[in-house]
């Protein structure tokens, strides 16, 4: 798992479908037992099959190549569909980050709409800070290296972050951490 | 408490067609957006996603600014017994305060502040505690007040009424604050009484009293309008966030210059350089100087408002008629008797102004550290007539980091400044406070200031300091309401160290089941020297209710009893209940009530907080918030009072409101000392009186005083307390942070923000940090070898005798050490020189560090002054865990 985990794995099969729960744990919980204090689930066990059920419903979805990311210019796709606030963005921070993939866990990807009011963050990442901000309507600042949350500002949680996957060179989107602005769940649009 | 971890929903129930919807307004900061409160069962079916499916007839997902519900604006509470879920948005619909619908980051998610046994706020105190064998019980209501009501009245007929002492919030609301004040005032009658905020029952501005300026004169839409506005010891989008992003964005987006006086730049100050603003980045302390030197600027250049001041400003005869209300013993007669600020009228103050060699422009900003150019700047950006020969629009806010920087000097030299630049009375140009909390006290008995036993030179006595009076063992038995004291005041830990001796310390502790016992233990602690505390609050509060207090009582609060209270443009509103107070929590005013009636007061049979409220609309009378006019029109109605300010919803009523003649019509005030208003020649009807302060100033004569502000009155200290750079001491300051407010009672039951903030943090620059090997994210101990505190109870008798370099010449100060932790935030967002530090984190007080020393004119405490050394501990678990605070800039513009 820590391997997997570490390098952004190739394996394949039923080895490939082990990693991918594995992966999506570690993005979930950044820190097993910390995760377990989260949600008040006694063992690892119970964690292992708690946690893909929430992400169980999301498209895998492929929005980019590892090879193609440079360092901090934002490639934009759309998340968890095309409807409305599905706006994000895939950054190569160059820092290790929260949720990070790739060699040096520094890939992440963000909703781009506000938690606030719903300002679009269209362009305004800040490669010097890694932020993405201010939102044009109140100012809001995130910090993309750490799970997008709020540096400055009155949104009402962190931006939502776009959970990844590495499988080769190929990144895929797989699910979303945070409620998705002007949505009452993430995956109706 | 909430852990530092949070996991958030990525789905929300929404409100169905036919949810109660319940209007009121946010708990936390000055500005009090309105807010709605949708209500529905458990039980019943949540909304769905088209407009004809849920309460806010809207199909998701909604527009920007639309009636999004984020998972933490929702909740599940008790009403009635029934489990209902509530989810609170600001109100979309509002014309008032937060148009658009906007809220800040505090009130947006306020549904996290409702009591949910399945949340961190599960440890509600929701039954009252005694502490007996050393440990806080549960007990009965009963217990509890006739231990507090006999131990009280022992202490009051023994060792008299200032034994009795009385430190509450200001402004949790009218009923409880007209309670608790006349309790403490009108019927135990203590001097030894004082807020939240202030170690004396004093006014917090004194050089705008003493110019005419009423606090909360101007309108929120004044801020928007003005062209040019000086913005003094604040970031007002950081502490009362719509004030800005509603208002004075909206200003800036018509062209509307902003300057800033202070220290730091955080994201308002960033967003309105980067609009073409400035940021003046002045030392603490030094608000003075640059202010002063502005003004000089002006004058030299004859930008000065001559018509204004010919129009408006107090001359020789007009300073002295009068001044000081007709009789000697006022607060602004004494301040004013020594001729050091009152003047002969603009000519005298200017030709004082223009004899201090340290207003000159280059002296002020070298003891500010700022560039010089900057204060040429603002004196045109401020005075300088246009081409067309027409005066800029000019307004000035000023806050705390301004006014407790130097309480008196800053304040009557921002007075003069203003009343120059033409502000104070008319739309777009005036002059205030943005504020702090909001405006919920009234007061139900005078402060009895001739039981004070501080007596200043001169002829009169001051409000009594009680922090002083508590250190010196004369305070027998301490009451606190909704305030932690100790954290809230200069020099917490030497505060601390006193109120340990006199509780824990002593020797008469309750370990007795027999009621008797329990009293006589208590009353021999007070006779011992000791003291007896007891705190009302909703939570445990630690150490005043966790470590000292005797007995507990459990409040209940916002949501859980319907009240009234204004904002900073004086409207007011009924926030209104809308689910169970959890347990056995009352709330204030009737925990006042059942103590008062077993002491044996009268007037305290209230039933409900309508009568409460319907007895406390006599006293606003008169006031910035009077609306009794609103209480006659309810009564010719056959309304209760909260009935009818419940009509008004989110919208309220600005006050001071009148009945015109046709006595049905409430005649509102925009704004206090407007110029241009006219008034109906009719007249107002019935009691109602047209108050001088609706279209003169709260002056002798209706004009305005202007006042000197010498520096020497407060350079000593100055001077004194400076850093000694060999010695690696820095500047210490302190304010809010955003996503905070007061002692984070709130806050640190909000798993998001404890993620944010999990600890007190120390913002340093650069500089300072590279020579002390200090990075973001380490551990510090920010500590100090000198803090100064006023020792003893003492009086004035020679003019100087409370100037701070005569209470140390002659013994009253005395210095001791203080010492808290911190993680370190790195960042040229403070000045060189200077920290910065959240000013109320429970477990790591900033204020541990401040001066306990009061501004010696005014009673007040210069918070925002004080000095640290900072070493580092090593690093925080938060310098490289991902989920857990961040480091980037805050003023990322």
């Amino acid at each position: 798992m820590k391997d997997h985990n570490a390098t952004g794995c190739s394996c394949s099969g039923e080895a490939k479908k082990a990693c991918t729960v594995n992966r999506r744990q570690f993005l979930f919980a950044s820190g097993a037992t910390t995760f377990a204090v989260m949600v008040a689930m006694p063992t690892r066990h119970g964690q292992a099959e708690q946690v893909p059920a929430l992400v169980s419903t999301y498209p895998r979805k492929l929005i980019g190549k590892l090879s193609e990311l440079e360092q901090d210019v934002p490639v934009e796709f759309y998340y968890p569909d095309e409807g409305d606030y599905s706006d994000s963005i895939l950054v190569k921070t160059g820092v290790e980050s929260g949720g990070g993939i790739g060699p040096q866990k520094d890939v992440v990807a963000f909703n781009l709409t506000c938690t606030h009011q719903g300002g679009s963050m269209y362009d305004s990442y800040k490669p010097e800070h890694k932020v993405l901000g201010p939102c044009p309507l109140h100012l809001s600042t995130y910090d993309v290296t750490r799970h997008g949350i709020l540096v400055s500002g009155q949104a009402y949680q962190s931006l939502p972050q776009v959970l990844l996957e590495l499988d080769g060179d190929d990144i895929y989107a797989v699910g979303m951490f945070g409620l998705i602005y002007g949505r009452y769940d993430n995956l109706i649009a | 408490m909430a852990t530092p971890y949070y996991v958030p929903e990525t789905n929300v129930p929404l409100p169905p067609k036919g949810a109660e919807v319940i209007s009121t307004a946010c708990d936390y900061c000055i500005v009090a957006c309105g807010y709605k409160v949708y209500r529905w069962p458990v039980t019943a079916k949540p909304g769905g996603p088209t407009a004809d499916e849920n309460a806010f007839g809207e199909d998701f997902p909604v527009a920007p600014l639309g009636a999004w519900v984020a998972p933490n604006q929702h909740n599940i509470v008790l009403h009635k017994g029934q489990p209902h879920h509530v989810v609170i948005i600001p109100d979309k619909d509002t014309q008032y305060v937060n148009t658009d619908g906007d809220s800040s980051l505090r009130g947006g998610c306020i549904a996290q502040k409702c009591y949910n046994p399945q949340t961190p706020t599960r440890d509600r105190l929701k039954t009252p505690l005694m502490r007996i064998y050393g440990t806080l019980m549960p007990v009965p209501w009963d217990l509890a007040l006739d231990v507090a009501a006999e131990v009280g009245n022992h202490v009051i007929a023994k060792h008299g009424t200032n034994a009795y002492g009385v430190k509450t919030f200001s402004y949790q609301y009218i009923e409880n604050t007209y309670a608790i004040s006349k309790y403490a005032l009108r019927h135990i009658n203590t001097a030894n009484f004082t807020f939240h905020d202030t170690p004396s029952d004093v006014t917090s501005t004194p050089g705008f009293r003493d110019a005419g300026f009423d606090n909360f004169g101007p309108s929120y839409e004044d801020w928007r309008d003005a062209e040019t506005l000086l913005v003094c010891g604040t970031d007002p989008y950081e502490t009362k966030t719509i004030l800005y992003t509603q208002w004075m964005m909206k200003g800036m987006q018509n062209g509307q210059k902003e300057i800033y006086l202070i220290p730091r730049s955080s994201a308002g100050v960033a967003h309105a350089v980067k609009m073409g603003g400035l940021h003046i980045d002045v030392l603490p302390g030094t608000d003075l100087l640059v202010v002063n030197a502005i003004a000089r600027v002006i004058v030299e250049n004859g930008w000065e408002d001559s018509d204004w001041i010919k129009k408006w400003v107090n001359n020789k005869w007009e300073s002295s008629s009068g001044f000081g209300q007709g009789t000697r013993n006022t607060p602004w007669q004494w301040r004013t008797t020594w001729g050091k600020f009152q003047t002969k009228g603009f000519e005298d103050w200017k030709e004082w102004l223009l004899s201090q060699d340290e207003f000159a422009p280059e002296t002020a900003a070298e003891m500010a550290e700022i560039d010089v150019q900057k204060i040429y700047t603002a004196a045109e950006w401020l005075a300088k007539p246009k081409a067309d020969g027409t005066r800029p629009k000019t307004s000035v806010m000023i806050e705390k980091g301004f006014y407790w920087s130097n309480n008196t000097g800053n304040t009557q030299a921002i007075s003069a400044l203003g009343i120059i630049c033409g502000c104070g009375g008319r739309p777009g140009q005036v002059i205030g406070r943005a504020g702090g909390h909001q405006r919920g006290g009234v007061k139900g008995g005078k402060y009895p200031r001739n039981k004070s036993p501080e007596k200043l030179p001169g002829r009169r006595r001051r409000a009594m300091d009680t922090d002083r009076y508590l250190i010196a063992g004369h305070t027998r038995m301490a009451h606190v309401i909704g305030t932690t004291w100790i954290q809230s005041m200069c020099g917490s830990q030497q505060l601390a160290d006193k109120f340990e001796e006199l509780t824990v310390r002593n020797p008469h502790q309750i370990a007795s089941f027999d009621k008797q016992e329990m009293i006589d233990t208590l009353k021999a602690r007070a006779d011992s020297g000791g003291m007896v505390v007891i705190n009302q609050d909703i939570y445990l509060q630690d150490p005043i209710g966790n470590r000292y207090a005797d007995i507990v009582f459990p409040a209940a609060t916002w949501g859980e009893e319907d009240f009234l209270r204004a904002n900073g443009e004086r409207r007011l509103r009924l926030y209104q209940k809308f689910y169970d107070a959890p347990g056995a929590a009352k709330p204030d005013w009737w925990i006042i009530a059942q103590l008062a009636q077993r002491m044996g007061f009268d007037g305290f049979d209230w039933q409900n907080s309508n009568e409460v409220a319907e007895e406390a609309v006599r006293f606003t009378r008169g006031s910035r918030k009077d609306f009794h006019a609103v209480y006659r029109l309810a009564k010719k109605e056959g309304k209760g009072l909260h009935q009818k300010v419940r009509e008004f919803g989110t919208d309220g009523v600005q006050c001071p409101v009148m009945l015109d003649a046709d006595g049905v019509t409430l005649i509102e005030t925009k704004r206090l000392h407007d110029t241009t208003r006219e008034l109906p020649d009719t007249g107002a009807a019935g009691a109602d009186v047209f108050n001088k302060k609706l279209t003169h100033f709260n002056s002798q004569t209706g004009k305005c005083n202007i006042q000197k502000s010498p520096w020497g009155l407060f350079s000593d200290y100055w001077e004194w307390l400076k850093p000694n750079k060999e010695e690696g001491e820095l500047w210490a300051t302190s304010g809010r942070i955003n996503e905070r407010w007061q002692s984070g009672f709130d806050d640190r039951r909000r798993p998001y923000i404890v993620q944010r903030w999990p600890e007190n943090w120390v913002e340093i620059h650069p500089d300072d940090a590279a020579e002390r090997g200090i990075e973001s994210g380490d551990y510090v101990m920010v500590y100090s070898e000198r803090v100064p505190g006023n020792k003893t109870t003492l009086l004035g008798v020679e003019g100087d005798d409370f100037q701070f370099s005569k209470l140390m010449e002659n013994g009253h100060i005395e210095l001791t050490k203080a010492a808290i932790t911190a993680v370190a935030m790195v960042t040229p967002a403070i000045k060189k020189s200077v920290v910065y530090m959240d000013f109320l984190h429970m477990q790591q007080p900033a204020n541990a560090l401040e001066g306990r020393i009061v501004d010696w004119i005014s009673g007040n405490y210069n918070y925002k002054m004080g000095v640290a050394k900072l070493r580092k501990l090593g690093p925080s678990p938060y310098k490289t865990s991902f989920r857990t605070m961040s480091f980037a800039p805050r003023d990322i513009a």
